[in-house]
């Protein structure tokens, strides 16, 4: 995490070097020829814009991780025995799953689509490994929620059938005692409340049940997608030396199907076509429109 | 783990200190010796967003300055030509320089003259100058390994290289390990002497680098030569990973099996680390037959998993699906790799009758009886399915046993192979023998030299074998023995200098000049688990099948004579 925060720091330290630079040139005038004459470019040190994305998605991979801590922990305290109705407990686990499913969601959709690379440059060699190891820290953190969850729903399962079983046990020594009928009355007074209550805790249950199950789903949906981009360990693929090998011929055959589609592009026949029969309609739907007018 | 993790320790370092994403730059050598110990996705990790190729890196213009440039290259003439073109036109950030091995002052000045910008940051050596394929293991490479066999007038200037290679990779295995070794070598082997003595200079012009603690016993070095034991290299292997080797080739690592048919795309190219893989670490020293059952075993166990994962009823079972998902796809691969790989064995094995070959060959290699060796091979060399390669070898495996006996059915054997096998160039076989004949082997081959050896011989003979076709040891094992017993000889194995050690050493690396075999390795791992109290090593200039040792011999003799001719 440190590192992390280092490194965010030292990109930043590094554009505003580079601002400071360029100002620099901008008050001087053959500085900044010389600079340009030496990296060719002014732009330089500022790094492509799909680094931002990288950055952002990496930062909301930390803020998850944060919150998946909060959530063990609002976890663990609602479990415990507790005298009050433990609304609020359920309300924060609510909060926190929703919120962290939503980051990790927001987080995979902005990797799929923004992070994607095209074409076989060296800069789009180094989108895909960094796509890749951003896919590989937000399954490890669907995987991680995934299996906190189930360990939740597990031990509430494991509650509600204790409590369940208790009422159960209490209700079933009560018919034994059949001695008084007063009793028996105020008894099956204070069943009937404790029948009551016990309904209405289980419905609450089977509804945080029902939530987790969603959301779990959910997660399910992200592993998916994401289970494409993420190299399998121990596999071929994870050996450095089979993919520069296929960097090389990846770049070949990159270049291979750009001459084709030049060529192709080049006899744009059904380009043609297709521009002409656009502009007709536009004419078209012109003369209908002063048609209605006019008449 | 001793190789394994040096390297890995290595690769960290370089990488650890630098923030920010960095590009990789490796030269062809450099690139086996970090793909057996790092994975791509550890790269990911560590922020290492491309690697790349030095010659294709100088080819591109496009200026990437966000990203920070690790080099980790040999030190050679030719890198270092490309790293002068590379700073003159800096195209990344900053560029940290890492070399596998020591450079030179002048090498240091070429550099520090082109570095006009100022953009390089540290130049460091870190000697991971091998490739350590297995923890006890570790190769060269050598792509031209035959000069071994050549005398030194052939080819000076090549021979020079290899010794130079050789003699790098050593240093930079003891660099590694902090130790400085007694250097003893095979007596009989000009090349074994030349690369013991050039070591030995090496220590002595670079003494500030090897200033380490002296411990009370130093390591030893012992380097012996591929001719003492031409006998390994030459059979058929039945142990898991000799045999992947032998019959398909690994190569870093890594098997290619394209070259022996059709597959689907991800089986094409199969990585078997025993770091990475840990059935494959289990079973990569048993023999065939157990191999099979243990993969059966797996295949069951797998099926299970399967059948299991088709039964889903309830949400509970999509979840438990989910999460066991990326374990059961990893399972998969694994089987199918390994049931691919012996599937195929297998029918190598079918295909050229490769039991009853191996039958004779072991033989051959243990087992006395020359009349009867005779018959067996002929019989094999009539027999149409036995292919070429394998006649060639049968036959070399009993020149080198029998080569003073009878020498009137040697010719009968040389001109039947000359007859049957179309491909077989004339002369090999003597070529061979003039090699690694009795007379230039140092050590005892066939343990037929001393009555002690003769002795041990016929009480495993009485005894029987556990499985005739993994009973050979190879010449490496006995000489361990002796090292762990203290006894190797000084008129065999001379020192170099006037080191003098009593007692045992603690950690033993055993340079093989012409190669290693997996069988060899094989011992050398058994050993170690034997808890003998001293720790082998074994390396070599490249890992040896039979289709190599036979390529290397061929090369050697087309030099050898088109020199005779020019003389």
């Amino acid at each position: 995490m440190i590192l992390k925060e280092l490194r965010r720091r030292s990109l930043l330290g590094g554009l505003c070097k580079t601002n400071t630079m360029k100002d620099q040139s901008f008050a001087n005038g053959e500085s900044r020829y010389r600079l340009q004459l030496r990296k060719g470019a002014a732009t330089v040190g500022l790094p492509p814009a799909w680094v931002d994305v990288s950055e952002e998605i990496a930062s909301n991979v930390q803020r998850a991780r944060v919150k998946m801590n909060e959530l063990a922990k609002a976890h663990a305290k609602a479990l415990m025995p507790s005298f009050g109705d433990g609304k609020e407990d359920q309300q924060n686990i609510e909060a926190l799953t929703t919120e962290i499913t939503n980051l990790l969601k927001k987080s995979e959709k902005k990797l799929l689509q923004k992070l994607s690379a095209a074409g076989p440059s060296e800069d789009s060699n180094v989108r895909k490994n960094v796509q890749r190891q951003l896919a590989t820290d937000l399954q490890n953190l669907s995987m991680e929620l995934r299996k906190k969850q189930s360990t939740y729903l597990k031990c509430l399962r494991q509650q509600m059938e204790d409590a369940a079983d208790l009422e159960m046990n209490l209700n079933g020594n009560r018919p034994k005692e059949e001695d008084d009928d007063l009793d028996d009355m105020i008894f099956s007074e204070h069943q009937m409340a404790r029948l009551k209550q016990s309904e209405v805790y289980t419905v609450e249950r089977e509804r945080e049940i029902q939530q987790i199950v969603e959301s779990v789903n959910e997660l399910a949906q992200i592993m998916k997608d994401l289970s494409v981009l993420v190299i399998d360990q121990g596999t071929i693929v994870d050996r450095i030396d089979y993919n520069i090998q296929n960097v090389a011929t990846t770049v070949e055959e990159g270049l291979k199907q750009l001459q084709k589609a030049e060529r192709t592009q080049k006899q744009g026949g059904m380009v043609m076509c297709a521009t002409v029969l656009v502009i007709m309609c536009f004419v078209m739907l012109v003369l209908l429109i002063l048609k209605e007018i006019i008449f | 783990m001793v190789l394994v993790s040096a390297v890995r320790d290595y690769v960290y370092r370089m990488l650890q200190d630098i923030s920010g994403m960095k590009v990789l730059i490796l030269d062809s050598q450099t690139v086996s010796i970090v793909s057996v110990v790092y994975s791509q996705s550890e790269l990911l990790q560590k922020e290492v967003f491309l690697v790349e190729l030095i010659d294709s890196i100088s080819k591109s213009k496009e200026s990437m300055s966000h990203l920070k440039a690790v080099y980790f290259l040999r030190p050679t003439s030719e890198n270092i030509q490309y790293m002068r073109r590379q700073l003159s036109n800096p195209r990344f950030g900053e560029y940290h320089l890492f070399f596998s091995n020591m450079l030179k002052d002048t090498q240091i000045h070429l550099l520090a003259d082109s570095d006009e910008q100022e953009v390089v940051q540290q130049v460091q050596e870190f000697y991971a100058d091998f490739i350590a394929v297995d923890p006890y293991h570790f190769t060269l490479n050598m792509p031209s390994n035959h000069y071994y066999i050549l005398p030194a007038v052939v080819d000076p200037s090549n021979l020079q290289h290899f010794c130079d290679r050789a003699v790098d990779g050593i240093g930079a295995v003891f660099l590694a390990l902090k130790r400085r070794p007694i250097i003893r070598y095979s007596r009989a082997s000009d090349i074994a002497k030349r690369i013991a003595q050039e070591t030995a200079l090496m220590y002595q012009q670079e003494s500030g680098l090897f200033d380490f603690r002296r411990m009370e016993m130093s390591p030893l070095l012992l380097i012996v030569d591929r001719r003492d034991d031409p006998v390994t290299p030459l059979l058929n292997q039945w142990t898991y990973q000799a045999m992947v080797h032998e019959l398909i080739g690994i190569q870093d690592n890594k098997v290619d099996l394209r070259s022996i048919g059709k597959f689907p795309k991800d089986q094409q190219e199969v990585v078997l680390s025993s770091e990475q893989d840990a059935f494959f670490k289990a079973n990569m020293y048993e023999n065939f037959g157990d191999i099979g059952m243990n993969i059966k075993r797996m295949v069951d166990d797998f099926q299970q998993v399967a059948k299991s994962n088709q039964n889903i009823q309830t949400i509970e079972d999509m979840a438990k699906f989910v999460d066991n998902y990326p374990e059961y796809r990893k399972m998969h691969g694994n089987v199918s790799k390994h049931v691919t790989l012996v599937t195929e064995m297998s029918k190598i094995v079918e295909e050229r009758k490769l039991m009853l070959v191996s039958e004779t060959e072991q033989d051959l290699a243990c087992n006395g009886g020359q009349v009867a060796a005779f018959e067996a091979v002929t019989n094999l060399l009539n027999n149409e399915s036995v292919s070429d390669i394998d006649r060639l070898r049968l036959v070399m495996l009993y020149a080198l046993r029998y080569e003073k006996e009878s020498p009137v059915q040697l010719m009968q054997l040389f001109n039947k192979l000359a007859s049957r096998s179309a491909k077989y160039k004339p002369g090999l076989v003597q070529f061979l023998l003039k090699q690694a004949g009795a007379d230039k082997r140092t050590g005892d081959l066939y343990g037929n030299r001393d009555f002690l050896n003769i002795a041990r011989n016929m009480a495993r003979g009485l005894k029987g074998v556990e499985n005739v076709y993994t009973q050979h040891q190879p010449l490496l094992f006995q000489t361990m023995e002796s090292i762990i017993k203290g006894r190797l000889r000084d008129v065999d194995y001379p020192y170099v200098g006037n080191h003098f050690q009593q007692g045992r050493p603690q950690e033993v690396v055993i340079f093989i000049v012409g190669g290693t075999t997996y069988e060899e390795s094989r011992s050398v791992a058994q050993l170690n688990a034997s808890n003998s109290g001293i720790r082998f090593i074994l390396g070599g200039t490249a890992v040896l099948n039979s289709k190599r040792f036979l390529k290397d011999l061929e090369e050697a003799q087309g030099i050898a004579r088109s020199n005779a001719n020019v003389v």
